[in-house]
């Protein structure tokens, strides 16, 4: 039972960090296209900027890996 | 490598300015600054002649044309290839060759109009005359009799059969209609009568209103027959014309095409020229020209003035004015494996005069990064093979850097993939292939993996710091250098105590490490003036948060494995060999583009954001010399011996 919990948690760490870096990035995503259609110069800053939200999922990614390496 | 760059003034006399743009022009070495932003100068901008003005409305006009007809041949041929930047031919000839090609396209434009419009009318003659030839009598054939055809609607036709009782009553007998459906409600009538009562019939049929399906002149006096032949036979002529009128615009294209290219770069180097004279300053007898060149490149410039104008054309190399110095255009030189790494730093910003130049520093790290995300020999080997077939014929751009990037990336992946023991995943190891280093798919390997991550990332910081706190010192910015050093004083404290809680080290090295992080805190928190103390503890705790996002070295490339993984025990699950291969090759596929893009993208980021942000500002404008897009050839005659 213990395990399914730790299981359930580090999954939730995962998941949880994921599904929020992909609702940011969904709208930064949209945002910069639109500017890189009008200025295309802009492009190394929105690859930034969509890149940056994904330190969410790579903290959850650290939670799970404490969780799972702790249980 | 950033050029030093030298500010100069070049004076001149008036009647020789003429001369001194397009001599510069050649030079292309030079970046013109407009002389109107030029603080304490006693000059008036440069009056633009009428002459002047009307030669770029030439210009201008000679490029919409060059324009026109590109778009026009672009129909004919592909673009791209290389544009050739040496040219032989002067203004004038590109003038007057532009005029020929325009004037020929005219004709052979306004020719293909009207074969089309002929097409057209002779097409609906033909559909008309196919419906009707079938159900001609054998008296429309005589030569003695005319044929004469109207469309009406039907229902007209009972009107068209009084009509028809009428020329019959004329024709005493000798008239004879025929009617056939053409259409939805369209019928053609077709009235055979003798050929001298011809007049008669059409001043009748002209009287009653009837409009009849005049032919061409030339097709009129023939038989439905005949007239359909000869119409088939001219439809086919006019279609073989356009079919020529289409191979001569092709193979216009092919001779013309890439030259006009060419002649639309040497004319906006003549629209470039023009705009230098409204950046120029003048007195009443002599003109100025401020801007930039690289030092490495003033004595040329002075040579290049002195052997084409002497004394009458002088340059002096002057201070840079405090407010200017913000503004100093960068210029940047690395070798050319380089290239794409400058190109991907510029693309971030291109650096401020007083950066360090982090090129060659991208160069190492991210492909290395890239390496160590990626991470396996079967994949590396394949985006090599990728990157060097892609790469046979040369490309420009974004496309161009990320491959030749990837190029070197891939060579990384392979010895990762070693020390990994990567071959396509776990398959390797199922032929007996075991790491050098340590497996990442083994779960006791985490641990490592993550301290390996973040091992890299702190190590990558602190080298970030002590760019940016040596890059400060230079510069004599103290607070700037103070910042730095407290931060990279503070995080070595902070790895002392990390490490001495991992790795169970005697007392005496955790003790130091809480030392040398409290006086790394206080300097940060000194260096930031009142609200340090404030401020100091966040920044720090900034700097742990970018350590952390090196995690994302271990979470891409135990995403890669596992997927390389699954392809491997899917492939084995499947009964049929064939199957479980071709189950394989498309995940590893699957897995081989993922690959070049994500870790690409990742390995970037942690450049941008983690690793500049410590001694990197950027924001400068480039340097953009005054230099021709085209070289102009000079053609020698030879002699003949």
């Amino acid at each position: 039972m213990e395990q399914a919990i730790i299981a359930l948690a580090a999954a939730l760490a995962i998941s949880v960090t994921a599904f929020a870096t992909a609702m940011a990035q969904r709208a930064i995503g949209s945002a910069g296209v639109g500017a890189l259609a009008e200025k295309p110069e802009l492009v190394g800053s929105i690859i930034i900027l969509v890149a940056i939200p994904e330190t969410l999922v790579i903290l959850g990614f650290a939670v799970a890996a404490i969780i799972l390496l702790g249980g | 490598m950033i050029l030093e760059m030298a500010r100069i003034q070049i004076w001149g006399m008036k009647p020789v300015l003429e001369r001194v743009i397009p001599v510069l022009h050649n030079f292309g070495g030079m970046q013109i600054d407009d002389a109107h932003d030029v603080q304490d100068v006693m000059v008036q901008p440069l009056t633009i002649t009428e002459e002047m003005q009307s030669q770029h409305e030439e210009v201008d006009l000679l490029i919409a044309n060059i324009n026109g007809l590109v778009d026009l041949f672009s129909r004919f041929k592909k673009p791209g290839g290389e544009i050739e930047t040496t040219s032989s031919d002067d203004f004038i000839t590109i003038k007057s060759r532009v005029e020929e090609l325009t004037a020929q396209i005219q004709y052979l434009n306004n020719r293909r109009k009207t074969l089309q419009d002929e097409l057209i009318s002779l097409s609906k003659y033909s559909e008309m005359l196919k419906v009707i030839a079938p159900v001609m009598p054998d008296s429309s054939k005589k030569s003695s009799n005319a044929t004469l055809r109207a469309l009406v609607h039907e229902s007209q036709m009972r009107a068209m059969n009084l009509l028809s009782q009428q020329l019959k009553l004329l024709t005493h007998g000798k008239f004879e209609m025929i009617s056939v459906k053409v259409g939805d409600a369209t019928m053609a009538v077709i009235g055979i009568f003798p050929f001298e009562m011809m007049s008669q019939v059409e001043t009748f049929m002209k009287n009653e209103n009837v409009a009849q399906l005049m032919l061409p002149e030339e097709y009129s006096y023939l038989s439905t027959d005949e007239a359909l032949a000869h119409l088939e036979k001219k439809i086919e002529i006019n279609h073989q014309e356009l079919d020529e009128i289409d191979n001569r615009f092709k193979r216009m294209a092919d001779n013309w095409f890439s030259r006009l290219h060419t002649w639309q770069l040497v004319c906006r180097d003549r629209v470039d020229e023009f705009d230098a004279y409204t950046r120029i300053g003048e007195t009443e007898y002599t003109f100025t020209i401020f801007g930039w060149v690289p030092v490495e490149n003033l004595e040329s410039l002075e040579n290049v003035l002195k052997s084409n104008f002497g004394k009458k054309v002088t340059l002096n190399i002057i201070d840079i004015p405090d407010p200017l110095k913000e503004r100093i255009p960068v210029a940047m030189r690395n070798p050319d494996s380089l290239a794409p790494f400058e190109d991907l730093v510029k693309m971030r910003a291109v650096p401020k005069y007083t950066d360090i130049d982090p090129s060659l520093l991208v160069a190492i790290f991210m492909p290395l990064f890239f390496g160590m995300m990626v991470g396996d020999v079967g994949y590396g080997v394949l985006m090599f093979l990728i990157t060097i077939l892609l790469l046979r014929k040369p490309k420009k751009g974004l496309l161009g850097d990320f491959l030749r990037a990837l190029r070197v990336g891939a060579v990384w992946t392979v010895v990762f993939g070693v020390l990994y023991g990567e071959y396509f995943g776990n398959l390797g190891e199922s032929l007996g292939i075991h790491p050098l280093w340590f497996s990442r798919s083994e779960s006791s390997s985490i641990t490592s993996l993550i301290l390996m991550s973040m091992a890299v990332g702190a190590s990558h910081i602190l080298l970030g710091l002590l760019i940016g706190a040596w890059n400060a010192i230079v510069h004599r910015s103290r607070h700037e250098a103070w910042e730095k050093i407290g931060m990279f004083t503070g995080l070595v404290g902070i790895i002392f105590v990390a490490v001495s809680l991992v790795t169970k080290l005697p007392g005496g090295f955790s003790i130091f490490g809480w030392i040398v992080l409290a006086v790394g805190l206080i300097t940060l928190a000194l260096s930031m003036g009142k609200i340090g103390f404030f401020l100091g503890p966040i920044e720090f705790i900034g700097v742990i948060g970018n350590i952390l996002s090196y995690l994302r070295i271990a979470a891409l490339g135990l995403a890669s494995v596992f997927l390389a993984k699954v392809a491997n025990d899917m492939a084995g699950m499947v009964g049929s060999v064939i199957i479980g291969v071709v189950i394989a090759i498309i995940i590893h596929a699957l897995n081989l583009v993922i690959g070049m893009l994500s870790p690409t993208i990742q390995s970037l980021r942690l450049q941008y954001v983690e690793f500049f942000r410590k001694f990197y500002e950027g924001g400068q404008s480039a340097f953009k010399p005054f230099c021709k897009r085209v070289t102009p050839q000079i053609i020698t005659s030879i002699s003949k011996s």
